[in-house]
């Protein structure tokens, strides 16, 4: 029992109850009356807390990187479609308010070597460019696929003027030899490890190692020289048949997809297909087969892979889009709303 | 505020001032909002009078404001040629407003209401009154009489100007033209020869086998060996020139020049 309640206990023994209530009130409000502070320092602590304004620190960016978000939202999407527009119905127009023509290939390569020949830019053997455009996206919905370099078996050769060193590793006679005869300039055996090993030989000096299965027990002492560049089944250079590796890494298409910096689901690749002045249906067949190599890289999930292909040869800066979609051995069951090949092109 | 609306409407119907609104200009306006009580009141019992509502029942969730609703196209029928659109006595689909400001307010479409299907039902298949072979034939014709067609000849091979070399270089610039669809100027061009480099001719290009314009083009020409090439000149369009023939001058002066709408020029 308090003190105060027990003084009240004596009193209402004392006085009647109509008296006390009288007596007694201005004694508690007496008490709680306070002209000091509640706890010492509690104002200052108060007024410090309101004032404290934090300033962020705001290191240094490089002028090449100021506005970056302002550019970046200004950005149009690499990302084509031209769905919105229309149709053309007359047989003059300007592209730019139509949608894209779709060429039939060779009406395509006919275009392009309109602009090559002797008469206007004299370059008939010019390079033929396939550039094709991939929805890098992967099985989910916020992960993107790995850029990725990869060689295309191509049925019809052609001179792609680029130097490939090729390393071949074969621990028999006979495979040594069938290498060779595909046009390897270095193969070797277990010999070829050791000079590894040694430093005799440089693995800088190769962009390609191909390697059969008989010699995996020695090569696998090279594989932390070797890293990612080691003979894999996955990226087809362990192989038995090495004739068609070697004859693929020698003269097939290669080529990189690239992710745009920026946006992370669109990639791109060009390539070169082969020279203008080869066969219409050569060349075809070579698009045919340079394109279900890229598809064999589509992701598991649903949607497509690739937005768009065109056709582009310097120094015409023509660009033709072709459908790819009637190359695709592995696709799926073609959509009604695919779109329909122009038949307007006179050419 | 809700249960003070009664009190509110009657005081106005007492009052016949608001309420005789004739004499006011009465304008449609659409201010629908489609609403949901968000507590519905309960049913009340049979045979007796209903609950009264309490303020909670007068909370509402917004379904639908036919104000922001999107509206459908509309049909109009053109009463003349209108560019981009179609010819006098077509039936076409737009926007309404722009159908409302842009065709029927400035009297170049009617309604396609059943009157007006009846009246203008003969306009179309008079084929004689059709100005133009496409809605867009006109602004094709437009576009290819300010441009300058660069036409980019071999400087090192023989050559004779023919149709196909004409369709190719629209087709660098952006332009399907077919090759017949172009009529050269009578007089040959030949080359190579240095004395036509960037001098101006003109072709013909025929839209649709019907209307007709031309186009002014200026010969470049153009070596393989990089180093016999001759320097791009930036904003060639720009600067004065001579036609190839005397002839071509006449028909060259009607045709309206490039004008380049960017200002900074590097």
């Amino acid at each position: 029992m308090s003190l105060l309640s027990n003084k009240l206990f004596q009193l209402n023994q004392l006085i009647a109850p109509q008296k006390l209530l009288t007596r007694i009130v201005p004694i508690v409000n007496t008490l709680q009356e306070r002209n000091y502070a509640a706890r010492k320092g509690t104002r200052e602590r108060k007024k410090k807390a309101k004032v404290k304004v934090e300033i962020k620190k705001v290191g240094f960016i490089a002028h090449n990187l100021r506005g970056r978000e302002q550019m970046l939202a200004a950005r149009a999407s690499k990302k084509f479609s031209d769905t919105w527009k229309a149709d053309p119905i007359d047989n003059v127009y300007p592209m730019k308010y139509y949608k894209w023509i779709v060429y039939p290939f060779s009406e395509a390569i006919k275009a392009h070597r309109e602009t090559h020949h002797p008469e206007i830019y004299n370059k008939p053997d010019a390079e033929l460019y396939a550039t094709v455009e991939l929805n890098m996206q992967a099985e989910k919905k916020n992960r993107f696929m790995e850029n990725f370099t990869r060689i295309a078996a191509v049925p019809h050769k052609f001179d792609h003027g680029e130097d490939r060193n090729i390393l071949v590793f074969a621990k028999s006679e006979e495979s040594q030899n069938e290498a060779r005869e595909a046009g390897a300039q270095y193969v070797g055996g277990p010999e070829l490890v050791k000079q590894i090993q040694t430093g005799q030989l440089s693995l800088y000096d190769f962009q390609y190692f191909i390697a059969h299965p008989d010699i995996l027990p020695e090569l696998v002492q090279l594989r932390g020289v070797m890293k990612r560049r080691f003979p894999n089944v996955k990226s087809g250079t362990l192989e038995t048949d090495l004739k068609s590796v070697i004859d693929r890494y020698l003269r097939g298409i290669s080529y990189q997809a690239v992710k745009d910096e920026y946006e992370k689901d669109f990639g791109q690749i060009n390539a070169v297909l082969g020279h203008l002045n080869m066969n219409d249906t050569h060349l075809e067949e070579n698009f045919a087969a340079f394109i279900n190599d890229v598809y064999t890289q589509k992701p598991k999930r649903d949607g497509s892979f690739i937005y768009r292909c065109y056709l582009w040869s310097p120094p015409s800066s023509e660009k033709l889009k072709i459908d790819h979609e009637m190359y695709l051995d592995a696709a799926e069951e073609p959509k009604e709303e695919k779109q329909k090949i122009v038949q307007t092109v006179v050419l | 505020m809700w249960k003070t609306v009664p009190f509110v409407t009657k005081s106005i119907s007492s009052s016949s001032i608001l309420l005789a609104a004739s004499s006011l200009i009465q304008q449609q306006i659409r201010t629908t909002y489609i609403l949901k009580r968000k507590f519905p009141p309960q049913l009340h019992k049979k045979g007796s009078p209903p609950k009264k509502l309490r303020s909670r029942h007068y909370i509402y969730d917004l379904v639908e404001d036919t104000n922001t609703k999107k509206q459908e196209d509309i049909d109009v029928i053109l009463t003349t040629f209108v560019e981009g659109l179609g010819n006098s006595g077509e039936k076409i689909k737009v926007k309404p407003q722009f159908a409302y400001n842009s065709l029927l307010l400035p009297g170049l479409a009617v309604y396609a209401c059943p009157e007006n299907l009846e009246k203008y039902k003969d306009t179309l298949c008079n084929k004689e009154s059709v100005e133009y072979s496409s809605p867009n034939a006109l602004p094709t014709i437009k576009t290819l009489s300010r441009i300058t067609l660069s036409v980019v000849m071999n400087k090192d091979h023989p050559w004779v100007l023919k149709p196909w070399h004409v369709k190719t270089s629209f087709r660098k610039s952006g332009y399907v033209v077919p090759d017949d669809a172009i009529t050269l100027p009578e007089k040959p061009i030949t080359g190579p020869d240095m004395g036509l480099e960037n001098k101006e001719f003109y072709v013909t290009v025929t839209i649709n086998n019907k209307e007709k314009v031309n186009v002014r083009c200026r010969l470049h020409h153009w070596s393989t060996d990089i180093i016999d090439r001759i320097p791009y000149t930036p904003y060639f369009w720009e600067e004065d020139t001579e036609p190839i023939y005397p002839e071509f001058k006449e028909v060259l002066e009607t045709l309206p020049k490039k004008v380049t709408k960017s200002v900074n020029k590097n």
